[in-house]
């Protein structure tokens, strides 16, 4: 789904829901499997890789030839988000390194966060329709 | 958008935990049985957990790219074994399992150990079943867009 009609906004809270949502399954992942032995956490950020895309990134690497890879995302649609793994190096227990304190903070935290998206979606959407009906 | 998935992570870990559960309630259930069909006293069983991928997870691949896909992972009962610990043996010649020598070889269970694992599997329901709700909301909000 693609709101070419719309602004960046927009487009931004699209993809924030998106990422929030593809987030979600990877600290419920880590839930579900908080007692599986040698299971490292994976966390997923995309934060940065957001604030570059809209504001122009903080490092920027310089490409100098043709051939040169971009680093960072240059558009919204290429933003992945990015996986970190947690393995566990206390050398004790089953070497799992699932906090279920920590994820369920996560979850809440996400889930708050794409409610928090979708009504500000909602209030620009409700703005839209109160253009498109002559102000009535 | 699936928000399917995690709905199928979630009861993944719910059904592994209702296992280990049944699997506890086996084991408090025969802490004093003494003879079994298989001969001798009750063996204690354990659940073993290990990290499913399921096919979801090519669905994920297409949207996801191989490495976000890696991280997703439901959770599955592996084997349930029984513990190699020897049976206890309690003087009580009375008792009709009583050998030669008037010891009854009793199950390999500790009571204390059953119960702290039986709070352990509660607790890990509960946050899978919060992980069901939450995405229910996320879901239930997403409908909301545009209303």
């Amino acid at each position: 789904m693609e709101l070419t009609h719309f602004d960046t906004t927009m487009k931004l809270l699209q993809k924030v829901l998106d990422l929030r949502s593809k987030n979600q399954r990877v600290i419920s992942s880590n839930i579900a499997n908080a007692e599986t032995p040698g299971y490292a956490p994976a966390s997923m950020s995309f934060e940065s890789q957001l604030r570059d895309v809209m504001h122009g990134p903080t490092l920027r690497p310089v490409t100098t030839r043709p051939g040169h890879l971009t680093v960072s995302p240059a558009s919204l649609d290429e933003i992945q988000g990015s996986i970190t793994r947690h393995p566990d190096r206390t050398g004790i227990g089953d070497e799992n390194g699932v906090s279920v304190e920590e994820e369920m903070m996560k979850l809440s935290e996400n889930q708050l966060l794409y409610e928090a998206a979708v009504t500000m979606l909602n209030k620009k959407l409700a703005l839209l329709k109160y253009t498109a009906n002559d102000g009535k | 958008m699936d928000i399917f998935t995690t709905f199928k992570i979630a009861g993944s870990a719910l059904k592994a935990q209702r296992i280990r559960l049944n699997t506890i309630s086996s084991n408090l259930a025969n802490v004093e049985t003494t003879s079994t069909p298989e001969g001798g006293p009750y063996k204690k069983k354990s659940v073993y957990f290990e990290t499913q991928n399921i096919p979801f997870s090519e669905h994920l691949k297409s949207n996801m790219g191989s490495e976000a896909d890696k991280a997703v992972q439901g959770v599955r009962v592996a084997r349930i074994l029984e513990d190699q610990d020897p049976p206890q043996r309690i003087y009580n010649p009375t008792h009709p399992d009583a050998g030669e020598d008037g010891y009854v070889e009793m199950p390999n269970i500790s009571v204390l150990k059953e119960m702290t694992d039986m709070m352990s599997a509660t607790r890990s329901y509960e946050a899978n079943t919060t992980v069901v709700k939450s995405a229910k909301r996320m879901a239930l909000k997403a409908l909301e867009i545009g209303r």
